[in-house]
């Protein structure tokens, strides 16, 4: 779909995922690295526990759909060479800060003088300016100041994050949006656009309904654990079962499949199927208007159930009777969903080391521009030789100088 | 003058519901395009019947859940099985350039509008149906949540601590994650038609996207047989990190030491108490290995401090840190405000109301909600009329009916 845009990718670990989603939508993606390559070769997890610039995984997964060029752009031919790259092309992305490009002669200014209609993204922890522009930021530090923190963890301890960063990917995503809107504005008046993505922000949309708790009601949500608050009603969502957990709300729909489970366990008497209108139970119970029996009672039922059943099992057995049930899974039980092979979703990727490896898949089904990967990660400087001497035009000796210190022959 | 807004002239039907799609379709209505959100009485969105209530007091337009999630959208009350309401649902594909529904796989079918009726109305539409697990294979009637999605994806196996069962992330997480690939998605279509005049159907599954926010420890886990868990705060790589209980009513700040450096630089702020000048800690590996006690040092030094003195202290000398913000403390941070990321809209039932803005600014065009969520069929007769283009009988017609709840 966007195979007719180029998109220079000058990101690090705090961008990567911007390019490669508009690489996976089909655009011609341009991964430009520093000679020692980018921040996310040095960063885990490795392939063989080995912390080496090819064998990170982290590289591996954000970076499929891209060809790779090394450039130093703190020599003046690397700086030459990149804006020579961007006068064809339509996005850049950068992450390295505020003021940091700029400082290094690279800013948006530069770029839009190269090509005015270029469409420059910049992703920063807080945004390019303003009273924090400066504030150092981790993922931890993120999750802490755009909020999901604060409702996130057992009430008991310290609120938690994700144990997985997550940050700088809802910003990446959310840049790659911030692109294509750009450049949907571009189409119509033909200026090139500067664009600035605040992962901040991007984390107060992932705390939903919480973000604006107390300026509508008065006051904050609070973490509670696994429980979910709803209105002045608390439901608890994970149960232990016969080998993890599961999450599980007592929607209609759902009792009125489990509640033969729990007859059919011996857990309640028969009657309970036909003693209750169970399709309408959660609207009732949630308006707090009579139900036949207690929420508690019910919820004591299906723990007692629950704990009889392994979580694959009641997934399968709860996809045939309506019971919505969700196995709180591992990796393992993930790559082992039916679902997902069936929909073909898993890809074959070559890693690094020679093994071939199931990898997360495309992004969506389309039926008339189905999405495809069609490189998987560059090597470092992978593409120097095709794109920098057989595409720019540039001599050996140029584009040594300009940091590509490995010119290769053509892939 | 008026601003040309990136999305001028697209229109969508959006037959979606609760926080995935509709969060979708609203990246569209924020920056120009008319967003008809089709919905009915009977009954609601389910989000319009939780909180937050303005005022804590329910109502069906009164819900933030809602209204945050729905802003610079027009509202048409429908009911779709009625063949009135059908009808109506059936003009106004035809007059949309992207149709998006997320209604359980089929139901759009027995509505009898289905993509193969759809196609046949708009040849080049872009039709998106999005729902938990995608619109093929076994598990596609599976009718959750994100709560559901986030467990199998394997987010509640991560969120929480080691010794206890998971806590899992805030709410329907995937709700969060899947509309920024969505939108995306659905803009790269745009363009193709734009160019190519083809439209298409998408199948977007909210599980197979956000599984890319796990990529790495998919393709670890497959390569290696190392499988990640939930580790409080803590970090595999860095020491100390964590939430530090400072003074007040449970006020934490978080505090991310990621090199040796770092860690100089805190015990230099911590006015270098005898317990940090330890040579065991000026390694990554010591630090790891004796986390716990680094904490219970840490703590102390916080506990008599503000989270935001806390922050400040250590962002002088360089320290990751930041307070765990509360809602009611993103609405007082500096940051958020020179970003006017807030915005107050004026929404015909409740009044004056703050919106979260936007992720992103693009220089020279002021960005955010246009305008406020609407009430539960506010712009019937708008739509009817204005876009729609039916006359004063028609519409009456269609009201006597009663399709219009």
């Amino acid at each position: 779909m966007l195979s007719p845009y180029t998109v220079l990718d000058l990101s690090d670990d705090r961008g990567e995922m911007a390019s490669m989603i508009l690489g996976d939508l089909g655009a011609n993606v341009v991964k430009v690295e520093p000679p020692y390559g980018s921040s996310s070769r040095r960063m885990g997890p490795f392939l063989e526990d080995a912390p080496e610039p090819e064998n990170s995984l982290q590289f591996f997964a954000f970076n499929r759909n891209k060809r790779g060029v090394t450039l130093d752009v703190t020599t003046k031919a690397g700086r030459a060479a990149l804006l020579r790259l961007a006068e064809n092309a339509d996005f850049v992305i950068e992450s390295a800060g505020p003021g940091e490009m700029a400082k290094l002669g690279l800013g948006f200014d530069a770029f839009e003088k190269a090509n005015p209609s270029i469409i420059y993204v910049a992703i920063s922890a807080f945004g390019q300016d303003g009273p924090h522009a400066d504030y150092v930021a981790s993922d931890l530090t993120l999750a802490a100041m755009g909020g999901p923190m604060s409702v996130q963890g057992n009430p008991e301890r310290a609120p938690v994050r994700l144990s997985v960063p997550q940050a700088w990917l809802h910003a990446s995503s959310e840049a790659a949006v911030a692109a294509l809107t750009a450049h949907a504005l571009m189409i119509q008046t033909g200026e090139g656009q500067f664009v600035d993505v605040s992962a901040q922000t991007s984390m107060i949309a992932t705390m939903l309904h919480a973000r604006l708790a107390h300026a509508i009601q008065g006051s904050d949500m609070e973490r509670a654990g696994s429980v979910l608050q709803a209105g002045a009603i608390e439901l608890p969502l994970v149960h232990e079962c016969a080998d993890g957990y599961v999450v599980l709300i007592p929607t209609g729909v759902t009792m009125t499949g489990m509640v033969p489970w729990m007859v059919e366990d011996g857990i309640v008497p028969e009657e309970w199927i036909e003693g209750e209108d169970w399709a309408t139970y959660d609207r009732r119970f949630l308006q707090q208007q009579p139900v036949v029996y207690a929420l508690e009672d019910v919820f004591d039922a299906i723990r007692r159930c629950v704990l009889l059943h392994t979580k694959a099992d009641m997934l399968d057995r709860g996809l045939r009777d309506n019971v919505t049930i969700a196995p709180i899974n591992t990796v393992e039980d993930l790559t082992k969903f039916h679902q997902l092979e069936e929909r073909g979703y898993w890809l074959m990727a070559p890693l690094p080391d020679g093994t071939d490896t199931a990898v997360a898949g495309i992004l969506a089904q389309l039926s008339e521009t189905p999405l495809d990967v069609k490189r998987w990660a560059p090597k470092l400087g992978q593409h120097n030789h095709e794109i920098l001497i057989e595409m720019l035009g540039m001599s050996e000796a140029q584009a040594i100088e300009g940091g590509a210190t490995i010119p290769q022959e053509k892939e | 003058m008026t601003t040309t807004l990136p999305f001028d002239g697209i229109k969508v039907a959006d037959f979606a519901w609760i926080w995935a799609a509709p969060t979708t379709s609203k990246y569209f209505a924020d920056h120009g395009a008319t967003v008809v959100r089709v919905e009915t009485e009977s009954p609601p969105d389910l989000v319009r019947t939780v909180g937050p209530f303005k005022d804590g007091e329910p109502g069906t337009n009164r819900s933030h859940s809602f209204g945050d999630f729905n802003t610079s959208k027009y509202s048409l009350s429908l009911d779709l099985k009625n063949p009135q309401g059908a009808n109506v649902a059936r003009r106004l594909i035809g007059w949309a350039d992207i149709v998006i529904e997320s209604f359980a796989t089929g139901k759009m079918d027995d509505l009898g509008i289905g993509y193969e009726t759809v196609k046949k109305l708009n040849p080049s539409v872009i039709m998106v149906s999005t729902s938990l697990m995608g619109q093929t294979g076994l598990a596609s009637t599976y009718a959750g949540f994100g709560f559901h999605a986030g467990a199998i994806a394997g987010f509640y196996e991560i969120t929480g601590w080691p010794d206890l069962p998971p806590d899992g992330p805030f709410t329907a997480y995937t709700d969060g994650v899947a509309p920024r690939f969505l939108a995306a998605i659905m803009m790269a279509a745009l363009d193709h038609r734009r160019r190519t005049g083809e439209g298409q159907f998408i199948d977007a599954s909210q599980l197979e996207m956000s599984l890319q926010m796990l990529a790495p420890q998919i393709i670890d886990y497959n390569a290696s047989g190392r499988m990640v868990s939930r580790i409080g705060n803590r970090s595999r790589i860095a020491a100390p990190q964590g939430a530090y209980q400072c003074s007040g009513e449970d006020q934490w700040c978080a505090i991310a030491v990621e090199t040796d450096e770092d860690w100089a630089n805190l015990r230099s702020a911590m006015g270098n108490p005898t317990w940090a000048n330890d040579d065991r800690f000026s390694t990554t590996e010591g630090r790891l290995s004796r986390h716990d006690e680094i904490d219970k040092g840490i703590s102390r030094w916080t506990a008599d401090k503000s989270p935001q003195h806390v922050m400040e202290i250590l962002q002088v000398v360089g320290v990751p840190a930041g307070v765990v913000q509360r809602s009611s403390d993103l609405m007082r941070d500096p940051q958020l405000k020179h970003r006017k990321f807030f915005r107050e809209l004026e929404h015909s039932e409740v009044g004056n109301v703050p919106y979260t803005g936007h992720q992103f600014r693009i220089k020279g065009y002021d960005n955010g909600p246009r305008f406020a969520a609407p009430m539960l069929g506010e712009h019937n007769d708008f739509v009817l009329r204005d876009l729609l283009g039916m006359t004063d009988d028609e519409i009456t017609e269609i009201a006597i009916s009663g399709a219009l709840v």
